[in-house]
């Protein structure tokens, strides 16, 4: 086991760097000029693309990025904050979304599986037919359709909630923005959830165990549900990467300054900003991979099969 | 890993900030309405920076409820007689640290700028004509000392310059020529000026108290020490970024914000409302949007916006008045001149350079049969029939760009059969590069005054500027302008002014630019505030004077 | 074996003559789909699925030719004094049923008109037309692509196999935000862009279908038998193999399309997709957004457009994958 996650984490490092690199070489090549100024001579652009490297050969100037990154400097922003260090910003958007990407995780998931469960057993009934109408209107409808709704009736109509994020209140001002973002990872689990344990309460040794007198909960939580919920693991893995990089419009409508919006900014905003968009496309890359390796060790760890074939030391 | 980040949410809500934004208490919620780029004057670009930083730090002069430029930090000032030599007398000031403002800080602060040589740079070589400057920012000198700013002692502030400049003084409440204590700056690690409260230093009305890069809300509370602090009344300022203008309307009227700015959709729906029009204010925003036709022969055609009676003919066929009334409905004003109204007024008379819109109305005004006669004109000279342009515009510049940009489409299509204008949206920054590029044939584009003289907008189209973006080149133009900015009007007030006309004159007739429209904001202003000035130049609000009930 | 070397010859192996092998292959695979056709029909919700998608097709083809507007017109009339008085925000209004006044009152505006003086309705079908059409062509080329690469990783294994699904990890690491900025480059911002960029990312769910089934397939009796026999690989993926990854491939584009269609509305929204005066869903989701106070109806239309059209597809999805494994569906 000690080998294949060592392997893995190998693998997914050298991952990484290749598309640090790729993402440098296209960043590099973007369109509009890292200085979009009205002001500026010929003369003082060329100056400035000078002082910050910009004319290097690509190697070197790829070099030099990557030397700074081991020292977590991702550099400052050409056109966007642009005294400011990127980490200073990013730590700040970082917090914001991860905050809300992950409350928005916790209830999404929670409600989906107790939906799931609720709906596989009782198979056919109203409840059942209640739980697969309500997670296919969360899958059908987006997170940010909800958002405009719930801000326009729940902050503007009745103010219940602040109509903007506002950081210094976070638990009051996330509610809306959480529960918008959950609607689709609950639909998902809770579809996904349903599906598995229909599939699995029908499987042999359930019925096998039912026959031997296994019943209840006992019969639930040990047979159906672990094996149920192993599978839900890979849809849940890119669902969190997607909330926690920050799901762009809901920050956009609601003010979050989170990374979702900060991407849109440095892309669409005044001027491509290239050093933001790198250190965003990394970050995004990073979280991506790290969660799909998180993801391929726990499988490893919940189901012996996985371990024993990607590896043949099957200690646990 | 998530529990725990869930958890230090948590903890974080029961930090207060101090100002909660929310209208009622004694601070004034404001809408900013993108983010606060630097805070620091060499690298700040934007008007919502510029305002955050006039808010903590004062400039030797600042504008007076009507926009003229009164003393602030300068006690007096002194001009040679050759208008050459400023020499500033401070007042006693304090920053926020304790330590007393001094004329070394402006000689720290414009020394960095020159030689940092940013975006606003040309403030001090091209528009202040500052002595030594053009070198420096132009990176052939390296030594700052050989600008021509000293400080003879920690109270007297001597300025050189090139030549006279008559608007002078008004440059100096731009954010550009503010000071930055030099002894604080340097203990600073670098980068980190202006990127929180305690890597910033005010000497304003009032102080940062909330404020991180790339925040959404930010906020400053009165400076106890300010110089002038009896006469400020607001305990604090809490701004608030919003992105769309229908969220500002809607966060104004749930009463989470005081001031909002809101677009055409929003305007319309306000006047119709009894309340809210009682809180509606349009007040100029300074910058003109305008045509710029590209004429050099790799664009529209092999050049055909070369042609005078071609540019002479759309212009002419842009109703611009129907683009203000349906499309923009915010107040903006249709715009029939080169130079933009209600920013730049005579000295000597008081008199608005462009109050009289109908001084060109031989050459340009909604006329579609005089229009169509120049296009006549135009295709026997060009010999061709049907013309086919693309016309880039910002798609994120503002909720009416998009409008305009289709109904000048409609209109020239229409009144022109012939001419086919297609659209290309982009970014701000993509358009401006390829306006720099000259990749385009027409351009929807805007400027906006920096300083309060008609220069700012007639020392663009001189052959060569890098703002001519049209590649339009006349000689006597050139002339004319030198003369106004080096040259034999620079002493003479009056005569700079018509010699000024006349030059806008030359525009005009040329139809080197369509102006199209002077914007406005709209502004929303809770009944609660008064007192906050609105300015089309430099600064667009101002709130030393405002106060809150 | 060594040593004793048996060379075939030809006549080794010959094929039984007078036995019409074509008749009892396609008996088979036409029973096998017309199964699949039984099941899927006899599936109410796949059927509404069928009836809303079909419905919206229909709208997107039909509703803006009988419109008497054009898509991008703005409506207009010259009033006496002649000025030109724009149809901006109109609400909904049926002038049959006494709806309507001002200048505009006789007019038909089934969804009202937005704040340029646009009909939501012909925008609204134009909309969904733009949006179906990026959906289609996108998952079309994709499942070539993906499918092809799927196949073709699945098939060799091993290294082979390990350096294309390191590629697709890379490619799906990068941000798709990302990808459409650095194409703006080489091409203008709009349909083609939204197309491409849909291209680049979604391939990579129809290669990975491609693959699983490959390696499940390709361990059956008759792949080996015809390798056994010598047929080349690119007989054996395409000719082969690919048929039998047919149904869960459609399952997959069903549940695509969908994810086109939320894609586009998104990258719409965040301003990086369609192009004024054009429309898709997603553009006229975000400047309904940017109304929803002062005209609210304006964002009704598109929305319930888009989440009919996933549901429709969904339906059809869940229908398709039901039917294809017919156990799931008898519990």
């Amino acid at each position: 086991m000690k080998k294949y996650i060592l392997k893995r984490m190998g693998m997914a490092l050298l991952t990484l760097l290749l598309i640090t690199f790729v993402l440098f070489v296209l960043v590099r090549i973007m369109p509009g000029n890292p200085f979009p100024s009205e002001r500026m001579s010929a003369e003082q652009i060329v100056n400035k693309r000078a002082e910050l490297g910009l004319d290097d050969p690509i190697l070197v100037q790829f070099g030099r990025y990557m030397g700074n990154l081991l020292h977590g400097d991702f550099g400052k922003g050409t056109s966007l904050y642009y005294g400011a260090p990127i980490k200073t910003v990013l730590g700040q958007c970082i917090s914001n979304s991860f905050r809300i990407g992950g409350l928005a995780i916790l209830i999404g998931t929670a409600v989906g599986l107790l939906l799931g469960i609720t709906a596989a057993l009782n198979k056919g009934t109203f409840l059942d037919a209640f739980c697969t109408v309500f997670s296919i209107v969360g899958v059908c409808v987006p997170g940010y359709v909800f958002l405009i709704f719930l801000q326009y009736y729940l902050s503007y109509k009745v103010q219940v909630f602040p109509y903007f994020f506002d950081a210094s209140r976070f638990l009051h001002s996330s509610v809306l923005p959480s529960l918008s973002l959950s609607l689709f990872t609950m639909s998902t689990v809770a579809r996904f959830t349903r599906n598995e344990m229909v599939e699995v309460m029908d499987s042999d040794y359930v019925h096998l165990a039912e026959s031997k007198g296994m019943h209840g909960g006992m019969l639930v939580r040990k047979h159906i549900l672990r094996n149920a919920l192993i599978p839900i693991v890979t849809v849940l893995a890119p669902l969190i990467v997607d909330l926690l990089t920050g799901a762009l419009v809901v920050e956009k409508i609601y003010g979050i300054n989170g990374i979702g919006k900060l991407m849109v900014d440095a892309i669409a905003g005044e001027g491509i900003d290239y050093n933001y968009v790198l250190a965003l496309g990394i970050l995004y890359s990073a979280l991506y991979i790290g969660i799909m390796l998180a993801v391929d060790i726990l499988y490893g760890l919940l189901d012996p099969r996985i371990r024993v074939a990607s590896s043949g030391e099957g200690d646990a | 890993m998530l529990s725990s980040l869930v958890l230090a949410g948590c903890g974080g809500g029961s930090g207060d900030s101090g100002g909660d934004g929310a209208a009622g208490g004694s601070y004034v919620g404001v809408m900013l309405g993108t983010n606060v780029m630097s805070l620091d004057t060499d690298l700040a670009t934007d008007g919502d920076s510029f305002e955050v930083i006039a808010d903590c730090i004062d400039g030797l002069m600042q504008m007076d409820a009507e926009g003229a430029a009164v003393e602030a930090l300068a006690e007096a000032y002194e001009v040679s007689e050759d208008g050459k030599t400023y020499t500033f007398t401070l007042r006693d000031a304090k920053w926020s640290n304790g330590t007393p403002v001094t004329a070394n800080d402006f000689v720290f602060a414009w020394r960095r700028i020159c030689k940092n040589a940013g975006e606003y740079a040309y403030m001090m070589d091209e528009i202040g004509n500052i002595k030594g400057a053009a070198a420096i920012v132009a990176g052939d000198e390296d030594d700052t000392t050989t600008l021509g700013v000293t400080a003879p002692d920690d109270k007297t502030l001597v300025v050189e310059l090139e030549v006279p400049v008559s608007f002078f003084p008004s440059l100096m409440y731009f954010p550009t020529f503010y000071p930055i204590n030099e002894e604080f700056y340097t203990s600073l690690e670098d980068g980190t000026y202006g990127t929180s409260p305690d890597t910033f230093l005010s000497c304003g009305a009032f102080m940062l108290e909330d404020y991180l890069p790339g925040t959404a809300n930010l906020s400053v509370k009165r400076n106890p020490d300010y110089w002038d602090a009896e006469n400020v009344k607001l305990e604090g300022i809490s701004y608030q970024v919003v992105g769309s203008s229908d969220n500002a309307l809607t966060a104004f009227k749930n009463n989470s914000l005081d001031i909002v700015m809101i677009s055409g959709n929003q305007v319309a729906a306000a006047e119709d409302d009894a309340e809210l029009s009682q809180s509606l204010k349009v007040t100029g925003a300074g910058y003109m949007w305008y045509l710029s036709f590209s004429q050099t022969e790799k664009n529209a055609q092999g050049g055909m916006l070369a042609n005078q009676n071609l540019r002479l003919a759309i212009t002419n066929a842009i109703d611009r008045e129907a683009l203000v009334d349906n499309y923009v409905m915010d107040g903006s004003l249709a715009t029939f001149t080169a130079v933009p109204p209600q920013f730049a007024a005579s000295d000597t008379t008081g008199e608005d350079f462009s109050a009289d819109q109908q001084r060109f109305a031989d050459f340009v005004g909604y006329d579609v049969e005089r229009a169509q006669g120049f296009f006549e004109d135009a295709k026997a000279e060009l010999e061709v029939d049907s013309f086919e342009f693309t016309m880039i515009y910002g798609n994120n510049e503002g909720d009416e760009v998009a409008k305009v940009a289709q109904a000048i489409k409609e209109q020239v299509e229409g009144n022109l059969p012939g001419i086919t204008i297609n659209l290309q949206p982009m970014t701000k920054a993509e358009r401006l590069d390829k306006m720099q590029n000259d990749d385009y044939d027409v351009a929807l584009t805007r400027w906006g005054p920096d300083y309060a003289d008609p220069m700012t907008y007639l020392g663009m189209w001189v052959t060569n500027n890098s703002n001519n973006y049209g590649f339009w080149s006349n000689e006597e133009y050139d002339k004319i302008i030198a003369d106004c900015t080096t040259g034999a009007f620079v002493s003479d007030y009056d005569a700079r002014w018509s010699a000024l006309y006349d030059a806008e004159t030359l525009v005009m007739q040329e139809a080197v630019i369509a102006p199209l429209y002077t914007k406005a904001n709209a502004n929303l202003i809770s009944s609660r505030v008064s007192g906050v000035d609105f300015h089309p130049v430099a600064l667009n609000r101002v709130y030393k004077a405002a106060t809150v009930s | 074996m060594a040593d004793t070397a048996y060379t075939p010859v030809a006549g080794d192996f010959e094929f039984l003559t007078g036995r019409d092998i074509a008749t009892d292959k396609n008996f088979a695979s036409m029973s096998y789909w017309k199964g699949v056709a039984l099941h899927f029909l006899n599936n109410r919700r796949a059927v509404v699925g069928v009836v809303i998608v079909s419905t919206i097709m229909l709208l997107a083809v039909v509703g803006p030719l009988i419109s008497p507007y054009g898509y991008k017109d703005i409506v207009s009339v010259v009033d006496e004094g002649g000025r030109q008085v724009v149809a901006r925000g109109i609400s909904p209004q049926l002038p049959f049923l006494g709806h309507g006044s001002g200048p505009f009152a006789d007019r038909l505006f089934p969804f009202g008109t937005d704040d340029l003086g646009r009909d939501l309705w012909t925008r609204t079908w134009q909309g969904a037309r733009i949006s179906l059409v990026i959906a289609f062509v996108t998952i079309f080329i994709d499942m070539i692509i993906g499918m092809s690469y799927g196949l073709v990783s699945g098939y060799f294994g091993g290294a082979v196999d390990n350096v294309m699904q390191r590629v697709v990890e890379v490619a799906n690491s990068v941000p798709r935000l990302v990808i459409v900025s650095v194409l703006a480059i080489f091409m203008p911002k709009g349909m083609g862009l939204v197309i491409v960029a849909l291209l680049l990312t979604e391939w990579i769910g129809m290669s990975k279908i491609a693959r699983a089934e490959m390696l499940r397939i390709k361990e059956e009796e008759y792949v080996l038998a015809s390798r056994t026999l010598g047929a080349r690989s690119t007989h054996i993926i395409f000719r082969q193999i690919l048929p039998s990854t047919i149904g869960p491939i459609i399952t997959q584009v069903m549940f695509s399309i969908p994810t086109a269609i939320f894609t586009e509305a998104f990258l719409s929204f965040v301003g990086v997709g369609i192009v004024l005066p054009q429309c898709s869903i997603g553009s006229l989701i975000e400047s309904g957004f940017n109304n929803i106070t002062t005209l609210p109806y304006q964002i009704l239309p598109p929305i319930i457009v888009l989440a009919l059209q996933m549901l429709g597809f969904n339906f059809i999805g869940d229908g398709f994958r039901e039917a294809l494994a017919p156990k799931l569906e008898d519990m």
